[in-house]
């Protein structure tokens, strides 16, 4: 790869503006309501991308993907729904930020450590290609499922009000994800008769109860979202405070870089997704941080964190689907799908064979990211207003809106009522401190954890100890041990030395 | 008197979540090892959180520091009425839309709403419920052509627009 290709495809690439706009406020749109995830929207846009030539379509439907996940944050710090799952650990402290009149900020910080985290591992992505494409090689199913479990127990150490209670929720949930019938036999478990629930419980219905119609009922309670000296704050936004979030997010630029090398690393782990790097990259920030008590109570490092991840993913995903001809996730599988149509074999002989499509869809990334920032930032200002609607008008909308959304991922209005329950199960979570994160993240991963559980256990032919039988699959365990015991050493030192 | 915790609304969810466990383990009893294992792994490992659970509320309950009180759940009073409505003016929408389709009903549930959490004004009502019962069809039955069930107002403007 020399320097005139690469060149040379940034220029090809650049000359596309015209499909990478219109991919970039679809992906937005997208990505802002929840229901409507990015490999629907791109199943919709079949007919067009299959028309297309497969360099244009692949440029259109990259805009997209990445635009979606940049996306996804802007509810999130909003009104605390998260746009998909990757954004779900950005409510944490975008949501705070909000209510204390910062959502502006909030958003800027948002968009440009997606960008910057996206941008960088894009690079990085297109440096490292030969290399990062054997990370998913090493890891099996042993492994996969100290990941997930690893997944999930980090998100009860980040809900530190209650550990014990956020497990409860994490692995209510992960029961909930088990739902359906099993991938040996069909055969239906807790389905409670609905032939509705023989596929697994549908992610959309639970984002949206657990997430926007359990916080819609919460917010029923006040007049308006945020308290009375944020409401002021929110109306003297201005171009200022833009500014001052760019200044900010510049200021944390080794965070932003860091932050989204764990989303890229993750990424490249099929199957782990934007979800699980996103609480992984918060996580291992509070860890690290000066000040790990201040996060949730709506920091800047709680918003960069995961929103650089889970924009690193974006690049992740799409190795081993390009090295291997193995999907990183549901949208690199459609994608995956459009270019098999087109003809082209995915693996590492496509580095070979086409070497103009290999990296081209990287440098596409780049590309889209420097559009999108051009196009994203300056609409913060407006959109941090939405919070000055009144609860009176915000919390029907959000009900009876997102409940319909809950319709689009399968087309059954069972998906409706079913988010419905999940809504009314996320109020009382929310109400008794039971997280609700924690619970959609297991929800999230039960099917792919039981996958590869059953996996490895009928590799062991049913022997437990088969997952501590590998070295890695063990530095992960130790690791995982070390991500419940050090918060509570730290917390147990400080409360020593102050003694 | 101290101020008591009310440890009641706490129990929800794991009593929520030992029910769910018990009807699972229920369902997978006759199954072959593949399709139980994950299950009975998840469940055990969640029954047990759950019993850790309860045995830390009980000792706050025998210290007398709580009691089974809901209030979390209930308060504040006035927004208890809402809440409900809500939930049930939701439930209504669901089973109406076969019968009214997706304008309709959309806009019907709407407005109830704005009406249930306080808005008066009649005007406001009826745009903020056009506004929105418009962008869903425009959205999902014209643009999306999804499969939401068509009522009075989905045929009628099929026919105007044959």
């Amino acid at each position: 790869m020399s320097w005139e290709f690469l060149a040379g495809q940034f220029a090809a690439q650049f000359a596309l503006w015209w499909l990478i706009v219109p991919g970039i406020l679809l992906g937005i749109v997208v990505g802002i309501l929840p229901g409507f995830s990015p490999q629907n929207t791109l199943i919709m846009l079949l007919p067009l991308t299959l028309a297309l030539p497969v360099e244009q379509a692949f440029t259109f439907m990259v805009s997209l993907y990445c635009a979606n996940h940049l996306a996804g944050g802007v509810p999130a710090i909003l009104v605390r729904i998260p746009g998909s799952g990757g954004a779900a650990a950005t409510t944490l402290d975008g949501y705070p930020m909000t209510q204390k009149g910062q959502g502006q900020q909030a958003l800027v910080l948002s968009f440009v450590a997606s960008v910057a985290g996206g941008l960088i591992t894009a690079l990085a992505t297109l440096a490292l290609l030969p290399w990062l494409s054997q990370i998913g090689l090493y890891l099996r199913s042993v492994e996969m499922v100290v990941v997930m479990l690893f997944g999930l127990t980090l998100i009860a150490v980040i809900a530190a009000r209650d550990t014990l209670k956020a497990l409860v929720a994490g692995f209510f949930g992960l029961l909930i994800g088990v739902i359906g019938t099993d991938h040996v036999y069909s055969a239906p478990r807790a389905t409670f008769g609905f032939l509705e629930l023989y596929d697994g419980v549908p992610l959309v219905a639970a984002l949206i109860g657990l997430f926007a119609v359990s916080e819609a009922l919460v917010m029923i309670e006040e007049k308006m979202i945020v308290a009375v000296e944020g409401r002021e704050r929110a109306m003297r936004t201005n171009w200022a405070d833009t500014l001052e979030g760019l200044r900010i997010a510049l200021r944390m630029w080794w965070h932003i870089v860091w932050t989204a090398f764990v989303g890229l690393f993750i990424g490249v782990i099929p199957g782990a997704g934007a979800s699980i790097a996103a609480f992984v990259a918060y996580q291992q920030s509070r860890l690290w941080s000066k000040h790990p008590e201040r996060y949730g109570t709506g920091i800047p490092e709680g918003v960069i964190a995961p929103e650089a991840a889970n924009n690193g993913v974006t690049s992740g995903t799409l190795v081993p689907m390009m090295a291997l001809g193995v999907p990183g996730g549901t949208t690199a599988a459609v994608m995956m799908i459009v270019l098999q149509y087109h003809g082209m074999v995915m693996g590492p002989r496509l580095f070979i064979n086409d070497p103009g499509l290999a990296y081209g869809v990287f440098v596409a990334m780049v590309v889209a990211y420097v559009f999108m920032i051009f196009t994203i930032l300056p609409l913060a200002r407006y959109m941090a207003r939405i919070v000055l609607i009144e609860t009176t008008y915000l919390a029907p909308l959000i009900i009876l809106v997102t409940i319909v959304a809950a319709f689009s991922e399968r087309q059954y209005v069972f998906d409706m009522g079913l988010a419905l329950v999940f809504g009314v199960i996320g109020y009382i979570a929310h109400k008794t401190n039971y997280h609700v994160t924690a619970m959609l993240i297991g929800i999230i991963l039960g099917p792919l954890f039981e996958q590869y559980m059953v996996r490895s256990l009928r590799l062991s032919e049913g022997n437990l100890m088969v997952l501590f039988s590998s070295t890695l699959g063990n530095v992960l365990w130790g690791l995982l041990a070390l991500s419940l015991v050090l918060p509570s050493l730290r917390k147990w030192r400080r409360h020593e030395s102050r003694r | 008197m101290a101020h008591k915790t009310p440890l009641g609304a706490d129990l929800v969810i794991p009593l929520l979540a030992l029910a769910f466990a018990a009807y699972f383990f229920w369902s997978i009893a006759g199954l072959a090892w593949e399709a139980k294992a994950n299950g009975v792994l998840i469940g055990t490992v969640l029954v047990g959180l759950v019993a850790i659970q309860l045995a830390r509320m009980g000792r706050e309950l025998a210290r007398g520091a709580g009691d089974l009180r809901l209030d979390p759940l209930w308060l504040p009073r006035d927004a208890l009425v809402k809440r409900v409505g809500m939930v049930l003016l939701t439930v209504a929408f669901i089973a109406a839309l076969d019968w009214l389709g997706l304008t309709l009903s959309l806009f019907l549930a709407m407005a109830l709403a704005l009406r249930l959490m306080g808005v008066r004004r009649p005007a406001t009502i009826l745009w903020v419920s056009c506004a929105v019962a418009g962008a869903a069809y425009l959205l999902f039955v014209a643009i999306l052509d999804s499969a939401f069930p068509h009522g009075p107002i989905e045929q009628l403007l099929a026919r105007l627009f044959a």
